[in-house]
């Protein structure tokens, strides 16, 4: 007896040795560590050549590369790179260069150096060709000339994608790490860090104010806690919302933004039972999405209409959807003939329970508590969900198991709502897993896709997302809010809508 | 009860206690344990909630109660499942002998061979998670221990006068088997088992832990904790309130297993 009782003070003492710790050393104020959520192999970022799937996110993030144009807080284009353009017509665009811009390598950024990058661009990318169309790019002194076979009107947006951070193509591609003309260059790029210093020849007005920046990524949300309470990091990205508390306080400071990033789920229309319009209503009618937000996401969001925030001018200020309604849900059911016969507390319909599978991933956390709050909601109006929340989503989209498959998605990552519908809404989409197939909407994304101007567009839009609500083709529970978490004394640190905007010039610590 | 058995009652009492709260948990739980109420998440013990409330306003006293259900259940059905066929298995070798006993016992050596944890984390990875199959995961991993000790005890009796007045007497291998073989080691065997329901416990609230165990909305002890994960240092109740409930059950079966042990002297008899 007594063995065990030294036992357990031995591992007592073990266990609290672990804690505490003086972590008080002299701060080097030209230095700083940044944690993230947001950067690693399966978010399809690593490395920071913008050619390469997803990678330009970290280039533009990290304050490696710029784009010609980028987006202010309503995610309206401004000048960057470029300094004008002149929409020659509705297939051909001239754009100006600044004429002070430079590489990190001292280059001078004109035409022609535009030119070869967007071309390596159009080459190498899976995603870009389709949706900028180019035909051909010419270059005189700092203007490119940019052709597209057919008509974008969105052209400008795209190439302010992070695809389009602009780079020395002719220095190539060495260990990941690319020349581009942001305030600070890659020196080391691995899979789960990457390692910055100034740019010295940096063009901007404001100069870089940091000597070293180091971009860690760590996954796990309570880690990456830890690491900034005990003042490893100096700030950190994609904290869980519940650790969020821990840093209001006069030690730390945050900054939010909304974002276009919404968490939806699609009714797959190949599922007999979700065909009917009645049972997607239902459905739709049960999910609490206030509560959601306002319990599960602690506030961190915006309980959501359609697929698109309401600072957009086709957001959900100007859409309208059916309401939280417990009982008009179960009378929908009962208008489709579903009714619970045998009292199991599951409605039937030809000794059938109404049962759906439920497929979402885990990566994003806040998906399975949707997925749990929905099932316990849908449970209330007789319908039985069974949740499959995998990293092996992919396998199941495939094999098309699944009833209902709910994802976080940025809807409008360049401020324009076309790419959303091309991409998960018109029919034969590549990620339109709901399989939904609308005649109108093909139509009125044909018409959008030869729209110009941003208020006929938004116009459009807001008719296809309205159709969308209608239709009960997918539900949208919230627009995710993104924040930063920093030590009180880094300044120029903010969170922007866009979601990759992160290190800029401004960045400095006091 | 003679007084040799005597020390065994207060632990006899706290796992019997245990086994009544899984068996009536229907019946003990304040609040249900799935209701969800967001209104109400993650309030602090009170006299409403005695445990308080988790992310979904779910009390978390009911759902520790329910989870007992999963947790103590599941583990000794499994224990059950393991011991008797690693038994059975083991007893056969012993008393057969010949190309089978060599054949499953170099089988139950492959499987000694593996750290257990680890091969039930890819086991039940593969098999994609949910209890069953993270049940079956350790179980494909937990037999050949059984298998192993039933044989050596088989073997140390195989040759016993009693023995062979059985089989002078004509009885049949599976008549010697359950009348002679089984009765004389069930008592190794069962200390074994007693020894490893805590072991067993932990080891299915670990997968359920790492998320390949247990699926939600199940209350499951370690899905439990897992889910609370993120909120040990803002509403520690909703992993502490798990968290002891495994430590308990744990300690009481390890000591009552240990107490087992002295009583039945098991060690003591065989050396």
């Amino acid at each position: 007896m007594k063995k065990k009782f030294l036992a357990v003070l031995l591992s007592a003492g073990i266990l609290f040795s672990g804690c505490g710790g003086d972590n008080k050393k002299t701060e080097d104020k030209t230095a700083f560590t940044y944690g993230t959520m947001a950067y690693g192999v399966a978010m399809e970022n690593v490395g920071t050549n913008p050619h390469e799937s997803y990678s330009g996110w970290s280039t533009l993030r990290y304050g490696i590369g710029e784009t010609l144009f980028k987006f202010n807080e309503k995610m309206q284009l401004e000048s960057w790179i470029a300094e004008n353009f002149e929409q020659v017509d509705e297939f051909t665009v001239k754009i100006k260069i600044k004429d002070n811009v430079v590489f990190s390598n001292g280059k001078k950024v004109d035409g022609l150096a535009v030119k070869k990058c967007l071309d390596d661009l159009i080459k190498n990318h899976d995603r870009a060709p389709k949706d900028l169309k180019i035909s051909s790019i010419e270059a005189d002194g700092q203007f490119v000339t940019i052709k597209s076979s057919e008509k974008v009107p969105a052209l400008l947006n795209y190439l302010s994608d992070p695809y389009g951070c602009i780079i020395d193509v002719d220095e190539g591609v060495k260990d990941k790490i690319v020349i581009g003309t942001g305030p600070y260059k890659a020196v080391k790029v691995t899979d789960t860090q990457i390692d910055l210093v100034k740019n010295e020849n940096y063009w901007g007005e404001v100069k870089p104010k940091l000597e070293k920046i180091v971009v860690k990524s760590i996954t796990d949300g309570d880690t990456l806690t830890m690491a900034m309470q005990n003042g490893e990091l100096d700030a950190v990205q994609g904290l869980p919302y519940s650790s969020l508390k821990l840093f209001e306080n006069e030690k730390y400071k945050i900054s939010q933004s909304d974002t276009s990033r919404i968490y939806q789920a699609a009714f797959n229309f190949k599922t007999p039972e979700l065909q009917d319009l009645n049972v997607r209503k239902a459905i739709s009618m049960a999910i609490d999405k206030e509560n959601f937000t306002k319990v599960l996401l602690n506030g961190n969001g915006t309980p959501a209409v359609g697929p698109f925030p309401a600072n957009l001018s086709f957001g959900d200020n100007e859409v309208h959807a059916v309401n939280f309604d417990l009982e008009g849900a179960k009378n929908l059911l009962t208008e489709s003939g579903w009714k619970d016969s045998d009292g199991d507390g599951y409605v039937d319909k030809n000794g059938k329970n109404l049962e759906l599978k439920y497929l979402t991933y885990t990566s994003r956390q806040e998906l399975p508590l949707l997925a749990e709050s929905a099932q316990a909601s849908l449970k209330k109006i007789g319908i039985k969900l069974n949740v499959n929340a995998t990293d092996n989503y992919k396998t199941f989209l495939k094999s098309g198991d699944y009833d209902i498959f709910s994802k976080a998605i940025v809807t409008a990552p360049t401020g324009d709502p076309e790419y959303y519908f091309t991409s998960h809404i018109v029919s034969g989409a590549v990620d339109n897993a709901g399989f939904y197939d609308s005649a109108e909407i093909s139509q009125l994304e044909n018409e959008l896709h030869n729209t110009f101007g941003a208020e006929n567009r938004s116009a459009l839009a807001i008719k296809m997302s309205q159709k969308i609500l209608d239709d009960c083709a997918l539900f949208y529970a919230s627009h995710l809010k993104m924040s930063f978490v920093m030590k009180n004394n880094v300044e120029g640190f903010t969170a922007h809508p866009s979601d990759y905007y992160e290190i800029r010039p401004e960045l400095e610590k006091k | 009860m003679s007084s040799r058995y005597r020390p065994l009652i207060p632990y006899l009492i706290l796992a019997g206690s245990l086994i009544f709260v899984a068996v009536f948990a229907e019946f003990l739980t304040p609040y249900d344990p799935y209701a969800q109420n967001l209104e109400n998440a993650l309030n602090a013990p009170n006299e409403k909630n005695l445990l308080g409330t988790d992310r979904y306003g779910r009390d978390v006293l009911s759902r520790v109660i329910i989870g007992s259900q999963t947790t103590i259940f599941s583990a000794l059905l499994l224990l059950l499942t393991i011991s008797i066929f690693g038994s059975f298995i083991g007893a056969v070798c012993g008393f057969k002998g010949g190309k089978l006993d060599i054949f499953l016992m170099r089988l139950s050596d492959v499987f000694l061979a593996f750290p257990q944890m680890v091969f039930a984390i890819a086991a039940a990875g593969a098999l994609g998670g949910g209890l069953f199959n993270a049940a079956a995961a350790l179980a494909v991993i937990g037999w050949p221990k059984y298998a192993r000790i039933s044989r050596g005890l088989v073997l140390t009796i195989r040759e016993m006068p009693y023995m062979n007045a059985a089989k002078m007497a004509g009885t049949s291998s599976a008549g010697i088997l359950f009348h002679h073989v089984f009765p004389n080691i069930a008592g190794p065997v069962l200390v074994t088992a007693a020894l490893d329901i805590g072991t067993i416990i932990m080891e299915l609230a670990g997968l359920s832990f790492l998320g390949l165990g247990a699926m939600p909305p199940t209350a499951e002890w370690g899905a439990m904790m897992n889910n609370g994960r993120s909120m040990l240092q803002t509403a520690s109740w909703v992993i502490l309130a798990p968290g002891t409930a495994i430590f308990i059950t744990v300690a009481v079966f390890n000591l009552l297993g240990d107490k087992l042990r002295d009583v039945l002297d098991v060690r003591g008899k065989k050396s």
